[in-house]
């Protein structure tokens, strides 16, 4: 008896264990992480020096910009919108970040290490608020002048790229530059820069927004269903409003972001972006219908697209088949997600 | 009865024109109006080729019309352009066609409605109509580069040294004719430099320095990088101070952005390859003045304007000369 008892709690616990390890596989983190192990396994076996510190530090400098325009568009995404102005908004930022450092504080590029701190912390507030302009602009042609997101956030991203190079005769703007914040803390044991962990802490903050808080329930609200979210009770405008501003701010976060990178302000500096974040997006298992996705997903996704990239580099393929397979590789990770939903249903 | 009436009124109204027409023709020569459709606004080239044309216009005492699309460097934006200018009837046009096949028949147009054409930078397949074509020497600069990077690693016969180059895209003509003319002076100079790898930029500055960053890894002993115009000289000077290795590695840049010919001086790069888009745009109206005042040609119809390794050593006229100029 006590024998048998003990085989069917194991067997239960058998059970509940398979059933939790098959969640696991189907989970989309656990799918995205594995694709990341496989990736670094095989880069590294063909090119030893791509498991290193130097690597990493790439890898994770390329993903603090992207990152930070990924998120935003991943909320943006969620609520059943697209927000293509991101990439020309980075371009836009900067340059008039740049332009104020230089010309209303009067810092130049002899201005570097801790001298260049008020101007760039100055120069962050503008990019932000440029950021967060666009965004508002965003807001008022989709929810003013009814204009679908994707024309309304091409044609803002025109007008953005047109003002950029206005402003810089189409050449970076130079400034006070710190590349300390940028660089690794340590090349050989610490991949990490000062600015990476400021996006790291950026995105943990909107991802509690996204996760633990009702905006981010509205958000998910109203990409499912937006009459519903309405009848609900959910000011649909006035959220939106909030999201394409952050998607902005964070857009000009990223502006900064990559200021501090080249020491200036360069109006191509956003140039192909915001397709860049839309991968990471879909990589990160967002429906591009709304209403579906994690933060998480899509800081995953960043990263596997620049392990990619970093990776194709590293193992020397020519530059003409790099695209092909990030393409691929966009390609296999949404199929793959259509697949597993299937799998769930039956 | 009625329709001769309207016979005399048309013909009346003809000798009329006809007669204003002469009166013009026959006042006191006009100021000179030379039409510049030039490829790309947003391009840091065309801005400082417009700085040079502004100025030998007002020497020259001609009127200017200067026309091109903001952003876009592509004959379906050009052409209309250029259509709307030859509508305005100046007596010469400095045109930089985008694709040497699609802008010909309106370069023809032109020609045959006697405006008198000169070719800056790029041309058109069928030179023999225009008057002349001024361009700047990318293999040159090319090889340029090649010199100024044996120079800066010290080369020795018998040694080998890793190189890399980091280009915009597969199809910038003026990319292309630069590596063959980097390629070439390697082959013939300098056998010991090896080029190891290429990548693209795609014209944004932060994916030219990730290809730095990458390369800066992969290859230790890296010795010198040819980036191959501005953006990629942009982001390969953020790599090499963001990885603490300025002055370790040489780097040779193109394009004399303000922001870059700074770096020269601060020792990030060893040598900016410079054009000189304003010289060109200068001798290009010049020209066409000389043409249009008497039918002056000039000695040789093509005229190619070096380009100008700009290093720590250059004088300041030499800066002054060949830096881009910012117009806002």
């Amino acid at each position: 008896m006590a024998n048998s008892k003990q085989a069917t709690s194991a067997q239960t616990t058998s059970v509940a264990v398979a059933d939790r390890l098959k969640g696991m596989l189907s989970n989309q983190s656990t799918i995205l992480v594995g694709v990341m192990v496989l990736l670094v396994a095989v880069f590294g076996s063909i090119e030893p020096k791509f498991l290193s510190a130097a690597t990493m530090n790439n890898v994770l400098t390329d993903w603090g910009s992207v990152v930070l325009l990924a998120v935003g568009q991943t909320l943006v995404v969620i609520s059943g919108g697209i927000d293509l102005s991101v990439g020309a908004v980075v371009g836009l930022s900067g340059v008039i970040s740049a332009w104020t450092m230089v010309n209303v504080l009067h810092l130049d590029s002899t201005a570097t290490g801790s001298k260049a701190t008020g101007g760039l912390l100055v120069g962050l507030l503008v990019s932000v608020a440029v950021g967060v302009s666009v965004g508002l602009l965003n807001a008022v042609l989709i929810n003013k002048l009814k204009i679908v997101p994707f024309i309304a956030t091409l044609s803002t991203m025109g007008a953005a790229l047109g003002f950029s190079v206005i402003i810089s005769s189409g050449m970076p703007i130079q400034g006070p530059a710190n590349y300390e914040l940028i660089s690794a803390m340590d090349a050989k044991t610490n991949p990490f820069s000062w600015a990476i962990l400021g996006s790291a802490l950026v995105i943990t903050i909107v991802g509690l927004f996204l996760h633990k808080s009702r905006f981010g329930l509205y958000t998910y609200a109203i990409g499912s269903n937006t009459f519903a979210a309405r009848a609900a009770g959910i000011s649909v405008e006035k959220h939106l409003t909030k999201v394409y501003a952050l998607s902005g701010g964070l857009a000009g976060l990223a502006g900064m972001y990559v200021y501090l990178r080249l020491g200036a302000g360069s109006p191509s500096s956003g140039t192909g972006r915001e397709l860049d974040a839309i991968a990471a997006v879909v990589i990160g298992g967002a429906s591009l219908m709304g209403g579906i996705g994690r933060l998480w997903g899509t800081v995953l996704g960043a990263l596997i697209l620049f392990t990619v990239q970093s990776g194709l580099i590293m193992i020397g393929v020519a530059p003409d088949w790099k695209k092909v397979v990030v393409a691929i590789l966009i390609a296999a990770a949404v199929a793959a997600q259509g697949l597993q939903k299937s799998n769930r249903r039956s | 009865m009625k329709r001769s009436f309207r016979t005399i009124a048309a013909l009346g109204a003809v000798a009329a024109l006809a007669l204003t027409a002469t009166g013009c023709a026959s006042a006191t020569p006009e100021k000179l109006t030379i039409a510049f459709v030039m490829g790309a606004e947003s391009d840091p080239f065309f801005q400082a080729m417009k700085v040079g044309a502004e100025a030998e216009a007002a020497a020259q005492g001609v009127d200017l019309i200067w026309q091109g699309d903001p952003a876009n460097y592509s004959a379906e934006t050009q052409l209309p352009i250029v259509e709307s200018v030859l509508a305005q009837q100046p007596d010469g046009l400095v045109l930089i066609p985008t694709d040497p096949v699609a802008l010909q028949a309106v370069s023809d147009k032109a020609v045959a409605a006697g405006i008198a054409v000169a070719n800056v930078d790029t041309h058109t397949n069928d030179l023999s109509k225009v008057v002349t074509f001024i361009t700047g020497d990318n293999t040159d600069g090319g090889a340029k580069a090649a010199d100024a990077i044996a120079k800066a690693i010290g080369y020795t016969a018998g040694k080998t040294y890793e190189v890399v180059i980091g280009l915009t895209s597969a199809t910038a003509t003026t990319n292309v004719d630069r590596q063959k003319g980097f390629e070439a002076a390697v082959a013939a100079n300098y056998p010991g430099i090896q080029i190891k790898d290429v990548a693209y930029s795609e014209s944004n500055p932060e994916k030219a320095a990730t290809n730095v960053s990458n390369w800066l890894t992969k290859y230790p002993n890296l010795k010198g990088i040819f980036a191959i115009d501005g953006t990629n000289a942009s982001g390969a000077a953020a790599a090499l101070q963001a990885k603490n290795l300025v002055g370790k590695v040489a780097l040779v840049g193109y394009d004399a952005y303000p922001a870059n010919v700074q770096l020269i001086k601060d020792g990030v790069f060893t040598a900016l390859i410079a054009q000189d888009p304003a010289a060109e745009a200068r001798l290009a109206i010049k020209t066409l003045v000389a043409f249009l005042k008497d039918g002056t040609k000039p000695a040789q119809r093509d005229v190619v304007i070096p380009n100008f390794a700009l290093t720590a050593d250059s004088t300041d006229a030499e800066f002054a000369q060949y830096t881009y100029v910012a117009t806002n």
